[in-house]
């Protein structure tokens, strides 16, 4: 009887720990490797005192930590994160919500225009960054000979010198590759809706704006979900944007939390990878729970639902 | 509760496989682990150019390998990528024996390194100049052995000064204010003087300014960062940019590679405090700018002062390396060697033998002349590596419409201070 059921079991698809583990083994010696290893590593390093050398001195206790929360220069730097996020990721879906809409539609040229809308998105980010870094260079940009060209402005605009500017040029840069995935992800979310909801609208006598309203938006929601939550993480952990753009820059003026975690451990003063770490503990803690009040303000659940 | 057992089961072993992967990584690179005489060494370099460094090191290589019979692991990386990089190797343990940076005696301090007596044949050490030795001299011990060294000096644009109607290259602060001026007047984009104070080098282009005006960072063991002399030098440089503008756009965002020398590159700027790689570069690509080079103008009516850099072949105590180590410098600090090298990335020579070997290059002897009263920053001094670092990240900010240099240096003395 036990032997049997044993079988019957097996024929189910239970599998013995040993054929478990070869099925299972590479994924988790990659999951604790790439990330379980790295984040104890993390943790261990933001409680020790280190040399400016990167020598480890002996343990810090909580000292790591609270210089880091204490430093004169973190509201500025988290400010400048919540406009970098905030403003990025506001801008990139509606605009991806735009263009969604726009290469659903059949249209002539549409393949030639999505595979445009691709490129950004393939190029590598240091590249792109570079290239915006030229475009918008105070004396040689296209940018600034294009405005001037034009009679638009008098004189050339320090994009990325210029406090004024640099926030807005770094955001402008970080839409830009950020609006194609986003768009993507929305035709996807468009293109599955089916399309006898929208001739029972029709009939109904629905006008265009209100079957975008009551239709389209409600059935974009997961699609939308996953873009906000996604673009979230990427867009504030983006290191070469800003790394590039704002890289002749004086000071923490226009850094986020990420440049300036990176700048801690090895072009400030501080020099320092304790104190870094910690900081990359910080980082962690805050993603995590402005992903945690996003599902919680949009109440995620039901959205799964509907 | 079979379902848990085996899932314990699960991931014990693969904590267990990562535990090992880990370890192999933190002990792979480390040659420490055997008794005896290592078999290979692990050499760090600083990429100063994409031609001639992986050449050259290439070479060495070959030749060390040869002699020695111990093999040379060779890691050439970027300036930009070298702090991070070598910073992680310690941190992870995964030291080099050979480790070539622009700083050395926060090294020292942590004990790190060997000194001369340890691993420098005293041939060498007796070839190196003086003042090499002394910026290379921690705590009475020489453990920053110089690979290059480089001078700095007043390159200007000929064509914009006789379009400006200048004849001379200016000897006073008075005379290069009047000069810029004159340039900037011509128009059509020209900038008097290109000024680099962004985050990439401005703590080289301060002191430039600061030792010729009776200044410095340091005197008889004190730090004199916020002295008389050094409040007014850089209350002068920001007048420059703000008062009479005469600089291009925004100083103190304003790189020294991709900023003050394109511009001059470009014919646009008439001045620029340069070094010998600059010449090469205007001698090669940028023919068609004509410039003269002279020595920094004075704002203290002495005689000019000449800046210098060297960078630093530092070796890590580990065991069983010392007589690898010793050979390398042995190698390295060879005439054929070493000149070949300097002569390659268009560097200035570090040793005697050096200064004598390359007299006759025209194009040097602006700089040699001044070499052996070289003016270095105070790199002997671990402090040094983080005021380095603050004056970097902050001097833009000093210099900007609304900052403030004499707090600056005020802060930065009370950071040097702290700091002993």
């Amino acid at each position: 009887m036990g032997g049997r059921s044993r079988r019957q079991r097996r024929a189910r698809g239970t599998a013995s720990v040993a054929e478990a583990l070869l099925w299972l083994g590479p994924a988790l010696v990659l999951i604790v490797g790439i990330v379980l290893y790295p984040a104890i590593t993390l943790v261990a390093t933001s409680f020790g005192t280190y040399s400016i050398t990167g020598l480890r001195k002996g343990d810090a206790g909580t000292s790591n930590y609270t210089n880091f929360l204490t430093s004169p220069d973190l509201p500025r730097v988290i400010g400048n994160t919540g406009i970098w996020v905030g403003a990025v990721v506001v801008l990139t879906v509606l605009i991806g919500l735009a263009l969604a809409q726009f290469l659903s539609k059949e249209f002539v040229g549409r393949r030639f225009v999505r595979w445009a809308v691709i490129v950004p998105w393939a190029s590598a980010l240091v590249i792109s960054s570079q290239l915006f870094k030229l475009i918008y260079d105070y004396y040689h940009g296209v940018l600034n000979q294009l405005l001037l060209s034009l009679h638009i402005i008098q004189k050339p605009i320090d994009w990325l010198g210029d406090n004024h500017f640099t926030m807005a040029s770094m955001v402008a840069v970080g839409v830009f590759v950020s609006v194609p995935f986003t768009a993507y992800l929305l035709v996807a979310g468009l293109n599955a809706i089916p399309a006898d909801v929208y001739e029972a609208a029709r009939i109904d006598g629905g006008s265009p704006w209100q079957i975008y309203r009551r239709i389209t938006l409600p059935l974009l929601r997961p699609a939308i979900l996953i873009g906000v939550v996604l673009n979230l993480i990427y867009v504030f952990n983006s290191f070469p944007v800003i790394w590039i753009l704002n890289g002749s820059n004086p000071g923490f003026g226009n850094d986020t939390l990420i440049t300036y975690m990176y700048k801690l451990a090895f072009r400030s003063a501080q020099h320092d990878v304790g104190l870094s770490a910690a900081a990359g503990v910080f980082n962690v803690l805050i993603i995590l729970i402005a992903v945690g009040v996003y599902l919680r303000l949009v109440n995620w659940r039901e959205g799964k639902e509907a | 509760m079979k379902k848990s057992v085996r899932w314990g089961a699960i991931v014990a072993a693969a904590a267990i496989t990562s535990m090992t992967l880990a370890s192999c990584g933190a002990s792979g690179g480390s040659t420490t682990a055997k008794s005896g005489d290592v078999k290979s060494i692990k050499v760090v370099i600083a990429e100063y150019s994409k031609d001639h460094t992986k050449t050259f090191w290439d070479a060495f290589t070959k030749t060390y390998e040869k002699q020695t019979g111990v093999k040379l692991n060779l890691q050439i990386i970027n300036w930009n990528d070298l702090d991070q990089q070598s910073s992680t190797m310690i941190q992870t343990g995964n030291v080099p024996d050979i480790l070539n940076e622009n700083a050395y005696a926060s090294y020292a301090a942590d004990g790190l390194l060997y000194s001369a007596d340890e691993v420098l044949p005293a041939a060498t050490k007796a070839d190196i100049i003086p003042a090499f030795v002394k910026s290379g001299t921690y705590n009475g011990k020489f453990y920053g052995m110089p690979d290059l060294s480089s001078a700095r000096a007043l390159f200007y644009n000929t064509d914009l000064f006789s379009a400006a109607g200048i004849s001379k290259a200016p000897t006073t602060w008075d005379e290069f204010t009047a000069d810029a001026k004159k340039v900037t007047a011509i128009g059509n984009g020209a900038v008097g003087y290109a000024q680099p104070l962004g985050p990439e080098e401005a703590q080289a282009e301060f002191a430039i300014w600061l030792f010729n005006n009776g200044g410095d960072f340091k005197k008889n063991g004190k730090w004199t960062i916020n002295s008389k002399q050094n409040a007014a030098t850089l209350q002068y440089l920001k007048d420059l940019s703000v008062k009479d503008k005469v600089t291009q756009n925004n100083p103190g965002g304003t790189n020294r590679t991709d900023g003050a020398f394109s511009l001059f590159e470009q014919g646009k700027a008439g001045m620029v405090v340069g070094f010998s790689p600059l010449q090469g570069a205007l001698d090669t690509q940028y023919t068609g700018v004509k410039y003269a080079i002279a020595p920094m103008p004075t704002g203290d009516n002495a005689a000019p002062q000449t800046y210098g850099v060297t960078d630093y072949l530092m070796s890590f105590k580990k065991k069983g390396n010392q007589d690898a180590v010793k050979a390398f410098y042995k190698l390295y600090y060879s005439p054929s060697q070493i000149n070949t090298w300097i002569k390659a990335e268009g560097f200035l020579p570090v040793t005697t033998s050096g200064l004598a070997k390359f007299k006759d290059d025209p194009k040097l002897k602006v700089y040699l002349d001044t070499l052996p009263n070289i003016h270095l920053t105070p790199t002997d001094d671990p402090e040094w590596d983080k005021i380095k670092l603050t004056i970097q990240q902050n001097i833009g900010l000093a210099v900007a419409p609304n900052g403030d240099p004499k707090k600056f240096l005020d802060d930065l003395q009370a950071q040097a201070e702290a700091g002993k």
